[in-house]
């Protein structure tokens, strides 16, 4: 017993030193690339023009509008938007204990699109404030937790890691079939506005819209990390997480409202994000060497700010001044990803 | 039957357990009591998993009521319920990146705050229930790369850190090798002796069973074919007919399953005794051939043996010389036989009659195999030499292997 005890004293230690360091480094990296994505852009800039519009009095210059109404909104955007996106898809694979899906994967992004859709595409808002980001925030929500619902049902009939893939999937093939059945019913000028929101772009948040995703997010983020520890034990599935005290039916409502939550308020400003949910949460796994939620949750938000802001900046830049679609980056990014993953066995199905 | 005065653990009544209005189980009364381990047998499907899974909660009762330390199992909070009673799945989890410290540390989930942080008491019990599960040495390495056996282990220290009174647990040998079945039995034996926790189990065997349980639930048919200590309960006739057993019988004697042959390939007499028989009966009926064996006193290891076979059995009682008449009916049946196998018993006053009963096997010319230590040289021979000296197990199994190859291409040979 003794023997055994001064063996396991320098565990806990050793098992915190690792995660500071790495949140350290995530932490500069990420405001590094946030000046990185402020500081370039498709009309240069000097570093002292810039530092001279970000500490001065405000003007009513170009430049002055370029920077703090295009690119600092847009920055934080694209941290904001990795850092839901891979918190949701860390919910998602804890609570189907299967580390391939993700937001996009399980089709909750194609129910969201597909209701931003019919906002966007059909008339049946007009009657209402035209457009705001509320109505398509909760349009998007609302696509998402059915889509959700949808893969839950089914995926409860069925059993098994693969079915539900094929699930997500197929939902997202019967949405993307719905959505563009509408686009070909769309007017003209409806649609290259939708087409291009469908690509996935960090670009045109406004401060309102940053506003609300810091609030509604930052919400939903706190009780997430306050939920850790139930989450900890959902790890091991929901018979032993009952077991241990976790009131189950509510912490089910609880973590798949989040993930949609977030997967849809993101959807609806910045379109469809692939694979950056479900790329990240291994990212941030490898990287902590932990599956502990509660470095985790914190941890995947850094690293989702961290790869959205680096996919941003290279659709920006890489064939400036034609933008890339967002989700053409992240899918260079997050496919080769989970393809290592599965060669490595690092992920079984 | 009871004879403690504390209050039962857990009890059911009028229980009915199963799925959506399709009851698996029904009408369920037992007391579990304290400090008890209680082994659920039955066959596969039989609703061992659904009535642990019933008693942990995860399932509602369809009908009846569950108790735990008197109080309703429907009223407890989750957390209260967490304190009380742990559980030991079936199912395969591997989550990634756990040593396997952190992964039993998650069993302290009742016991620490909101955040879950470990303070001193939580590590060192975690640091003990890896120790009552022998696997203090496993600590740090990665959980999902243990064993099956090492990780069977660590998933009851993880139940363990919960610092339960009630430990329910499925199948827990199931996967497991012999020596990690053997080891998480006995811990968990010890868990019960030492710790006082209430161990409910569903096992596959029967024998190991009856050597752990304080009582054993027979459950088949959908309800509960018996229930009590496993000395009363585990009758031949019951375990027989809880698995439907044809060609095998249980022997709570010997603690154990004796398979038998199916007895087409001709018809072996053994002389025995002593014990000395034991390992000839069985490795007969693996091979299929009839037994029939005597004279052996009834309290005899070979006489328990040779009748959990099935073997047609001459016995006397214990410390009885072996008489004339004993001897009259073994020499009846000997003659029905084929060949006679003699174990090479040692021989003293009580059975030397047997010797004679050898004798006689040479005056009729049968075929003898001894495992005699010099043969049967002191007997007279027939003018056939039909004994058929063997060192050992393997040279008697050689020696009926190449007498049934004979026998079977010249059937008439042997008896011309």
């Amino acid at each position: 017993m003794t023997v055994s005890e001064l063996a396991l004293t320098p565990a806990p230690s050793m098992t915190w030193r690792r995660p500071q360091v790495v949140f350290g480094l995530l932490t500069v990296l990420t405001l590094l690339m946030m000046v990185l994505n402020v500081g370039i852009g498709s009309i240069p800039f000097s570093p002292l023009e810039i530092w001279q519009v970000l500490t001065g009095p405000a003007e009513n210059t170009t430049i002055s509008s370029i920077i703090w109404n295009l690119r600092i909104p847009r920055a934080i955007a694209a941290v904001l938007g990795g850092a839901y996106l891979a918190a949701s898809g860390l919910l998602l694979q804890i609570y189907f204990r299967n580390p391939i899906v993700g937001p996009y994967i399980l089709g909750i992004s194609s129910g969201a699109t597909l209701m931003v859709s019919f906002v966007m595409l059909t008339s049946i808002t007009v009657g209402w404030t035209l457009f705001t980001p509320f109505i398509s925030t909760l349009a998007a929500f609302a696509g998402a937790y059915g889509v959700m619902l949808i893969v839950l049902a089914i995926a409860s009939r069925v059993k098994g890691g693969v079915t539900l893939l094929i699930v997500g999937l197929m939902m997202g093939y019967l949405c993307g079939g719905v959505t563009a059945i509408l686009t070909a019913l769309a007017e003209k000028e409806k649609i290259k506005g939708f087409v291009l929101w469908q690509l996935g772009s960090f670009s045109g948040f406004k401060w309102d819209e940053i506003g609300i995703l810091l609030v509604l997010g930052g919400a939903v983020l706190i009780l997430l990390f306050v939920q850790s520890k139930p989450l900890n034990a959902f790890l091991l599935g929901e018979e032993y997480a009952a077991s241990m005290g976790v009131n189950i039916r509510r912490f089910r409502l609880l973590i798949l409202l989040c993930a949609c939550a977030l997967a849809g308020m993101i959807t609806s400003m910045a379109g469809p994000v692939a694979f950056i949910g479900m790329a990240v949460p291994h990212m941030a796994r490898l990287s902590f060497g932990t599956s502990d939620n509660r470095i985790l949750i914190p941890g995947a938000c850094l690293m989702g700010g961290l790869v959205a802001s680096v996919c941003d900046l290279i659709a920006r830049t890489a064939l400036s001044p034609v933008e890339l679609p967002l989700s053409a980056i992240t899918a260079f990014f997050g496919a080769p990803i989970v393809i290592t993953l599965l060669l490595k066995r690092r992920v079984k199905l | 039957m009871s004879t403690s005065t504390t209050p039962p653990v857990i009890s059911a009544r009028a229980l009915s357990v199963g799925y959506k209005n399709k009851p698996v189980l029904r009408g369920l009364d037992f007391d579990f009591e304290a400090g008890h381990f209680i082994s659920l047998l039955g066959p596969n499907g039989a609703g061992k998993t659904t009535l642990l899974r019933t008693l942990s909660r995860h399932l509602s009762p369809l009908a009846g009521e569950i108790r735990v330390q008197g109080r309703p199992l429907a009223s407890l909070r989750a957390i209260d319920l967490a304190r009380i009673m742990a559980v030991v799945l079936t199912d395969k989890i591997a989550p990634p990146l756990f040593t396997v410290f952190e992964f039993v540390a998650l069993g302290r989930y009742p016991h620490t705050d909101y955040l879950g942080r470990m303070g001193e008491i939580d590590r060192s019990s975690v640091v003990k229930s890896l120790a009552a599960v022998h696997a203090a040495d496993l600590a740090h390495r990665p959980f999902a790369d243990l064993s099956d056996g090492e990780r069977q282990k660590v998933l009851v220290a993880r139940a363990l850190a919960q610092e339960p009174q009630i430990l329910l647990l499925d199948e827990p040998t199931i996967h497991l090798d012999l020596k990690h079945r053997v080891e998480v039995m006995a811990i968990l034996r010890d868990l019960c002796r030492s710790k006082g926790i209430t161990v409910v189990a569903s096992l596959h065997d029967v024998d190991v069973a009856a050597k752990v349980s304080d009582r054993v639930a027979l459950i088949k048919d959908g309800g509960l074919l018996d229930w009590g200590p496993p000395e009363m309960v585990l009758t031949p006739e019951a375990v027989a007919g809880l698995y439907d057993f044809d060609k095998a019988e249980f022997n709570r004697h010997l603690g154990g399953i004796e398979l038998r042959g199916d007895g087409d390939q001709g018809r072996a007499f053994v002389v025995a005794g002593m014990g000395s028989g034991t390992l000839v009966y069985r490795m007969l009926a693996k091979k299929g051939f009839a037994i029939a064996t005597g004279v052996v006193h009834t309290n005899d290891l070979d006489c328990y043996v040779a009748q959990s076979l099935g073997a047609d059995c001459t016995s006397v009682p214990p410390m009885e010389k072996l008489n004339g008449s004993a001897l009259v009916r073994a020499t009846d049946r000997m003659t029905e036989c084929d060949f006679v196998i003699d174990c090479g018993f040692a021989v003293g006053p009580m059975n030397q009659a047997n010797m004679e009963l050898l004798q006689s096997a040479l005056t009729q010319g049968k075929t003898v195999f001894t495992l005699r230590e010099g043969g049967l040289q002191s007997l007279t021979e027939s003018d056939h030499n039909r004994s058929i000296r063997c060192d050992d197990a393997i040279g008697l199994l050689d020696a009926l292997d190449s007498y049934s190859a004979r026998n079977a291409l010249h059937p008439k040979a042997l008896e011309a």
